[in-house]
């Protein structure tokens, strides 16, 4: 079969899952500052079908925007002002620490998280949105900053990570914090191998900036159902700690730890307002990214 | 009792691994790396008691396996029934015959033949000999005999074949028959003119060790002659009053150091001559002669093209069979309404009108003027831009495609499929879509499928280049294949088989309006290989070569006048010979094309009678008489340099040691052995693992 694109990392863009998520929209819960029009709501009045309020006419406002049912009421000039729509910027906090490159069957953990990011990334720029991606495993690797032009260096970043070093979240998060100063939405892709109340503290910083936060919790099937089943010694990717185990004895109880980081993480993004979402890698990506976004998208019509 | 490779019995020491392994710790050693060990609680991995040996028989079973494993890899062999087999001094003859064309030449078949009888006159009473004539294939008669008579009689009943040298299959086969034979001197003839083409297809045959090969090389004197080739013919097709002509040219080789003057070219059609041309040849080179046009009829009709005979008569005649240019007959169905019927098969009909092989009667209608008499005679119809036919004109489309007929269907402003219409298309197409900017591409095109097969090259044609601005969007049935689809995922075009009928869905226009693909490079191929698709058009042959195989029940095998379907066959070869043809329960009638000339196939059940011709030709690879040196290829097969006649007394010798072990094949009984033991021990070890962990 022949390779539809030429860019470098433009093959995690996957044409069945932009087919099958097509009919969405990733629009952000809250106001963001954008340059141009767009799908999401700004933080000031402008063009768009949607009536915000009525302001006094004052002299140089155009005269097409003055209410003439009002004038006959009240006799007395006043314009219609409505609400404006803007782009925005999304960005992706991508997780390249070691134990992203664990794959107990054909994919990995970071190539499930590639093709994630990519298919949102193009998803983004198709509804006119700046893209951007910030790497980092115990601190930030690479940072591309959010503009209309970075499809192609997106993607070529995606291309050319390599989950080589130990990671964690205090520092690279605190760090990141600086680079979102205008409202967008920042979307985290990690394995969340850190205790989730530490993850929270990094990513509330995002939130309270006005960024509407979600983080997608990429694991793979063995990390959940532990299906080993001789006594070995098992090495920590990361800390290249050794451990011998015996999983048939551990198994249960290792599966329940797993569940309650889960649900513990799940609790606490839910209390901050922040979209939390469950990927495990024996799933078809599609599937996974349509369910997440077609709940966002009923859960934003609600609001 | 002897070793052939006794310095493997130093593995010997090994024989202290499985008392190791008894000693030490048996903690697994292998680490599994696992993303984090956040969750996994430590557990300390249990000892077991060691430096004590509790387990003997397991003990055993390890050293055992080793030590047959270690006396497998030392080779041994028994002396006692060496010394029997060297006393016997029997011998395994294999006689290797060339019966390529080249043998041909001057009297060469019969001194060849001469040389392989003295070959079999000379046999002792013990030994055993199989006769193998060979060209490009290879063919033992009875298998390590020693019945002279049909040896000899083999020998003179064999004739010169239409094959080319190839001494590759024939040495193999000889090097089967010397793996499987017991006795202890294996001896090889070949008797050949040893020419160069034939020695490339032996590298990589080796004889096994000790095996001596005789080469007899016929034809060793004499010096290269001159000899004219005709290489092959090409058809130049034009149209002149309605009537399809062909001119015939033909390219001559010679392969002399002198030139040839006044040469006779004749081109014969049908069994009658059509035309005589006198030529000049230069030395080692080669020309076309260019013969006046011939008129076709409306069946295929075979030729010939002949030189004057010279040493080598088999390659002075090309045989091929001119086919009428084939057509397809297509039906375009437009909407006729508005103004644009005339533009939107503008492009469509004129591409289709540029091509010869094959050419398309394109008939154009509108929707509302069809009627089921249009489709007879059809092969493709497509839908431009409009609905599906109705009544009795849309039952008889549902009806053609069923039957084999190939349906293009190719949205437009106008395009619509009510829910009544016949269920024919590969999917549901919606209202069109617009693609703002600079219009989308195809983002995946399948270039497997044969529609897109001629764009795969490099240089072949880009079909993503064209730009579409406005396609309707289609979903696909589970049964449609998607051919091709849009940078943004949405089917291009789409593909469903319906009955013994296809049809394809081509979600843009074929005109200017919707994209510019009709002002793209690709446009003509791409239409032309989607009407030849749907056709299920198949080109063809004009002529085989000697040694392919044909299959008459394959339907994309088109001799003469397209294709011979399965049926009742007799099968004439070019000496007028009855080839049997099986077509007995579901195997296919396959025929070896060995001769060079016409084939004839009578089909039983053809309603005109008229047989299908096959034409068949000499691999010119042959005409090259260059030799290579007798030695050279010895060398090669029999990996030793130097002579390869060899003293009776040091082939015994060297006989003795490895061939007498490869006989006796001890090795594979202790490795056998071996296995057995290790299965045990994996069998014993799993057994005593599981009852300590149940006991902890």
């Amino acid at each position: 079969m022949a390779e539809p694109f030429t860019t470098p990392g433009a093959r995690f863009v996957d044409p069945k899952v932009l087919a099958r998520i097509g009919n969405l929209k990733l629009l952000a819960r809250n106001v963001v500052d954008g340059f141009i029009n767009g799908l999401h709501k700004a933080p000031y009045l402008g063009v768009s079908v949607d009536f915000a309020e009525h302001r006094g006419y004052m002299p140089g406002d155009d005269i097409r925007f003055i209410d003439w049912r009002v004038f006959a009421r009240t006799d007395r000039f006043y314009v219609k002002q409505f609400e404006a729509d803007t782009n925005a910027n999304f960005s992706v906090l991508f997780d390249i620490s070691r134990s992203m490159s664990f794959a107990s069957k054909s994919i990995s953990k970071l190539d499930y998280g590639r093709y994630l990011a990519a298919c949102l990334t193009y998803f983004a720029t198709t509804q006119r949105d700046r893209v951007g991606i910030v790497t980092f495993d115990n601190d930030i690797v690479t940072r591309v900053p959010p503009s209309a032009k970075h499809l192609d260096v997106v993607l070529h970043t995606l291309d050319r990570i390599d989950a080589g070093r130990p990671g964690s979240f205090e520092k690279p998060l605190f760090r990141a914090t600086e680079f979102f100063k205008r409202r967008g939405i920042v979307l985290l892709v990690s394995d969340l191998y850190e205790d989730p109340q530490t993850i929270i503290d990094g990513l509330k910083p995002l939130s309270y900036a006005g960024n509407d936060v979600m983080v997608f919790h990429v694991l793979d099937p063995a990390e959940v159902d532990f299906p080993y089943d001789e006594a070995t010694s098992f090495q920590d990717l990361e800390t290249g700690r050794k451990m011998p185990v015996v999983p048939e004895k551990l198994r249960e109880q290792y599966r329940q730890l797993v569940q309650e980081h889960i649900d513990t993480l799940s609790r606490l993004c839910g209390e901050n307002r922040i979209d939390y979402a469950f990927f495990n890698t024996a799933q078809p990506l599609d599937h996974g990214l349509f369910k997440f976004l077609a709940i966002r998208e009923k859960l934003n019509r609600v609001r | 009792m002897g070793f052939l490779a006794p310095l493997f019995l130093i593995g010997v020491v090994g024989l202290a691994v499985p008392i190791i392994i008894h000693m030490i710790q048996r903690e697994r050693k292998e680490v599994l790396e696992f993303p984090s060990l956040m969750f996994v609680r430590k557990i300390p991995f249990h000892s077991f008691r060691r430096q004590r040996i509790r387990h003997w028989f397991l003990l055993l079973l390890r050293c055992a396996a080793l030590l047959f494993l270690i006396l497998a890899f030392t080779r041994p062999f028994f002396r006692a029934a060496a010394l029997a087999a060297v006393t016997d001094g029997a011998r395994e003859v294999v006689i290797l015959l060339d019966r390529s064309y080249s043998m041909g030449l001057n009297d060469r078949w019969v001194t060849a033949q001469d040389a392989a009888t003295d070959v079999i006159d000379g046999l002792a009473p013990d030994d055993r000999a199989t006769v193998i004539l060979f060209d490009n294939g290879a063919e033992a008669g009875a298998r390590s005999t020693i019945d002279r008579t049909s040896l000899a009689g083999l020998v003179a009943d064999a004739d010169v074949g239409s094959g080319v040298t190839r001494f590759g299959p024939a040495l193999q086969l000889a090097g089967g028959i010397f793996e499987g034979s017991d006795l202890p001197r294996l001896e090889a003839v070949l008797i050949s003119d040893f020419q160069r083409a034939g020695v490339e297809s032996a590298s990589g045959v080796r004889f096994p060790d000790g095996t001596v090969l005789t080469p007899i090389h016929i034809g060793a004197g004499d010096a290269t002659p001159a000899n004219v080739s005709v290489a092959g013919v090409l058809f130049e097709r034009e149209y002149f009053s309605g009537r399809e002509r062909v001119q015939v040219a033909a390219r001559l080789t010679n392969r002399g150091g002198a030139p040839i003057d006044g040469l006779d070219v004749t081109l014969e059609m049908e069994d009658r001559e059509v035309e005589t041309i006198t030529t000049d040849l230069p030395a080692n080179g080669s020309m076309t002669v260019d013969f006046a046009a011939v008129t076709l009829g409306d069946v295929p009709m075979p030729g010939v093209v002949r030189v004057d005979s010279d040493v080598l008569p088999t390659d002075d005649a090309f045989y091929f069979v001119v086919s009428p240019g084939q057509v397809i007959t297509v039906l375009v169905v437009g909407s006729g309404r508005g103004l644009g019927d005339a533009e939107t098969n503008l492009f469509l009909t004129r591409a289709l009108a540029i091509g010869t092989a094959p050419a398309f009667d394109v008939r154009t209608t509108t929707v509302e003027q069809m009627t089921p008499s249009d489709l007879t005679g059809r092969q493709v119809v497509v839908l431009n831009d409009t609905r599906p036919p109705d009544g009795s004109a849309g039952r008889a489309l549902a009806d053609f495609v069923e039957a084999g007929g190939g349906l293009l269907v190719v949205s437009g402003e106008r395009s619509a499929w009510p829910l009544d219409a016949p269920d024919l298309l590969p999917g549901r197409f919606d209202s069109p879509a617009d693609r703002a900017g600079r219009g989308g591409s195809l983002g995946f095109v399948d270039y497997s499928h044969p529609v897109f097969e001629v764009f795969s090259g490099p240089r072949s044609g880009d079909v993503t280049t064209a730009r579409f601005f406005r396609y309707r969007p289609v979903e696909p049935f589970a049964e449609a294949a998607v051919l091709a689809r849009f940078d943004d995922g949405r089917p291009a075009l789409t593909e469903r088989r319906v009955g013994n009928g296809t049809v394809l869905l081509w979600a843009s226009s074929l005109d200017s309006f919707w994209n510019d693909l009709a002002k793209k490079a690709v446009y003509l191929p791409f239409v032309h290989r989607v009407i030849e698709h749907l056709a299920d058009y198949a080109s063809p042959t004009p002529w085989f070569l000697t040694g392919q195989v044909l299959n008459l029940a394959a339907t994309d095998v088109t001799v003469g006048d397209g294709g011979v379907a399965a049926a009742e066959y007799v099968v004439m070869s070019p000496t007028s010979a009855r080839i049997p043809v099986d077509v007995s329960g579901q195997r296919a009638s396959f025929i070896n094309l060995n001769e060079q000339g016409l084939y004839e196939v009578h089909d039983a059940n053809a309603v005109d009678g008229q047989p299908s011709v096959v034409a068949v030709n000499v691999d010119l690879a042959e005409s090259d008489l260059s030799t290579v040196d007798p030695e050279e290829l010895a060398s090669m097969v029999t990996g030793r340099v130097g002579g390869t006649r060899e003293t009776e007394a040091s082939v015994a010798r060297a006989l003795a040691a490895d061939d007498l072990e490869r006989r006796q094949s001890l090795w594979w009984y202790l490795l056998i052995a071996a296995a057995l033991f290790f299965v045990a021990e994996t069998v014993v070890s799993n057994r005593l693992s599981r009852t300590a962990l149940s006991a902890e």
